[in-house]
């Protein structure tokens, strides 16, 4: 192809250069307000520079431990937890012999995935708080065991765990979808074999089914690790709010940054935590990365 | 595979592939009967699966301009951001695609790096509000969200699954580049359009975080916005048009906009699904 020619197709990628630039380039360039003492009526470039006193106070601040935890301890569980619901659903998927059955199932538990956050938000206070505020449908079920009713949204402590299941529900069906389109990859004679070696199906799928599936779920791994600093702020923010009793296990710092920027109005010192964001990400992908190239080239996303 | 006998594993897969089905159904039929129980009921004896009918949350809504607002702004923002998403997302993904020396990997690299490194919620929220000067405005929740890099992904590797041979031969034919995009590669790819075209648009119709970002004014708020400000602040049914005979029903009319919300992709799943499959197969394995 003629190098005029490549010119010509190239001016269908300028709405998307154009984007990227203004979107995702420029806020880049923007990051510089992180060092200065932001004033809206000056903008970002005459605002005057204080060094590094938007980080120190964030990290004096007390809340910078809390949050950083927070992040790192819920998105791990998260990228765990779903990772290995997907895998189960998908081997359980295809364990199943009714087609009508393994279709139809497939589809409602995919569909989490396809409603807004508010939604799960208002589905789980259906649960967990009822329409009169104590009560809601785990409560029932909790005193029909002989169980006192827990007041949820007022008790910090097993927050963590009710958005790890809300994370599950919500990409499980999603993950489970990527784990079958691999299994159905996998060689018809591999479970030949095992069958005449007398394998039972539990022993296949432990044996044959769960290890040719680490490519796909390191590929993804990868790729959650890189996202491990930011979460699903949706989600969060849509369930918790602003209910600060639940801050101390719940807060993270995407929330965080959120609050403090409309509330507070603080540019520099979310910014400058904004930043630090995205430099950890950054470094962390990039290890990830390096570390699933090294063990298996094919299948490298870079 | 047909004459294999029933073993445990079996037994217990279905089982637990039963079990999800529940968790993922019963919730959503949960909200859907409890829209239709009236909000005394709601209060006595909770949620029930078989519901009433009682309509007093739907008329409330449907009576009001409020919601009807709503729904038009988020009808506005998902049709209009799904067919600027997709004329950008097929133009990138095409050149990316054709392997062009000297663009297709510059442009690679210049349209992935953002996933890998981002200025983060200020510096966007700065560009919006005192650059651009978006607030209040639907484009504010459109544009940041216009090219999802995962569905460039899915575009290119699909247009990298159209056969070369075409192309040469309408290239033969005296056909530049860009009418082999628009006439040739374009109608041939009507199915992973749609793909694509799907998930910007359950997207946009979820969003909630740009709009909470960048509206402010209440008459302008999309659908999800709407919800979410009932849960959080009762004063909001203030907007709606009050009923004679009773106190404003909180939270059947909190399940009824629910249920609205989700009934347009409700109704459009079971023929949207497929497509949807499709695309995170396409995905997955390039990706």
């Amino acid at each position: 192809m003629a190098a005029r020619k490549g010119w010509v197709v190239g001016l269908l990628a300028l709405p998307a250069v154009v984007f990227f630039l203004v979107f995702n380039y420029l806020p880049m360039a923007g990051l510089v307000v992180a060092f200065k003492e932001f004033d809206v009526n000056l903008g970002i470039f005459d605002s005057p520079w204080n060094g590094l006193e938007n980080f120190t106070y964030f990290l004096e601040s007390g809340d910078a431990a809390r949050i950083l935890f927070n992040t790192l301890f819920l998105n791990v569980l998260f990228l765990g937890a779903t990772l290995a619901a997907g895998i189960i659903l998908a081997i359980m998927l295809n364990e199943i012999r009714s087609t009508f059955f393994k279709r139809a199932s497939q589809s409602v538990v995919f569909f989490p995935y396809f409603v807004s956050p508010v939604v799960i938000s208002i589905i789980l206070q259906v649960l967990l708080a009822g329409a009169s505020g104590g009560g809601g449908a785990v409560n029932d079920a909790l005193s029909g065991f002989g169980f006192p009713a827990v007041d949820w949204y007022t008790e910090p402590g097993p927050w963590p765990w009710i958005l790890t299941v809300v994370k599950i529900w919500q990409l499980g069906g999603y993950l489970s979808v990527i784990f079958l389109a691999a299994i159905t990859g996998i060689p018809e004679e591999v479970y030949e074999a095992g069958m005449i070696d007398g394998a039972s199906r539990a022993q296949m799928a432990w044996r044959i089914t769960l290890p040719l599936l680490k490519p796909t779920a390191a590929v993804l791994l990868v790729l959650g690790v890189g996202r491990i600093f930011y979460g699903d702020f949706g989600t969060i923010y849509a369930i918790i709010g602003d209910n600060g009793t639940l801050f101390d296990n719940t807060d993270v710092i995407d929330t965080y940054v959120f609050r403090a920027l409309r509330q507070l109005g603080d540019f520099g010192t979310t910014a400058a935590i904004g930043l630090f964001q995205s430099v950890v990400g950054f470094i962390l992908v990039v290890i990830a990365v390096l570390i699933q190239r090294k063990y298996s080239k094919e299948t490298s996303i870079l | 595979m047909s004459t294999r006998k029933l073993e445990p594993f079996t037994v217990v897969s279905v089982i637990g592939v039963s079990l999800a089905v529940l968790a993922c159904a019963v919730p959503f039929w949960m909200i859907i009967s409890g829209s239709f129980t009236s909000e005394t009921q709601l209060a006595t004896t909770g949620y029930s699966f078989f519901p009433d009918f009682d309509f007093t949350a739907y008329k409330m809504i449907f009576t009001g301009p409020a919601v009807l607002n709503a729904y038009l702004a988020s009808l506005f923002i998902t049709f209009v951001g799904t067919a600027l998403s997709l004329a950008v997302t097929s133009g990138l993904s095409w050149v990316i695609a054709r392997r062009i020396p000297g663009i297709s990997r510059p442009l690679t690299i210049y349209s992935y790096l953002p996933m890998l490194f981002s200025g983060g919620l200020v510096p966007l929220y700065l560009l919006v509000t005192q650059y651009l000067h978006l607030q209040n405005s639907y484009f504010a929740v459109i544009l940041p969200l216009l090219v999802m890099p995962f569905l460039v992904f899915v575009q290119v590797s699909a247009f990298r699954q159209l056969p070369e041979s075409i192309f040469e031969s309408a290239k033969i034919d005296g056909a530049g580049e860009l009418r082999i995009f628009f006439t040739i590669a374009l109608p041939l790819s009507k199915p992973i359009l749609a793909v694509v075209g799907l998930f910007y648009a359950v997207h946009y119709w979820n969003d909630w975080f740009m709009a909470l970002l960048f509206i402010d004014d209440v008459h302008k708020f999309p659908l999800p916005l709407v919800l979410q400000n009932l849960i959080s602040n009762i004063s909001f049914t203030a907007m709606l048009p009050q009923l004679a005979e009773a106190a404003t029903p909180v939270y059947q009319l909190r399940l009824a906009l629910t249920t609205v919300a989700i009934g347009p992709i409700l109704l459009a799943y079971p023929f949207a699904q497929r497509y949807f499959v499709k695309g995170i197969t396409l995905g997955a394995t390039k990706g």
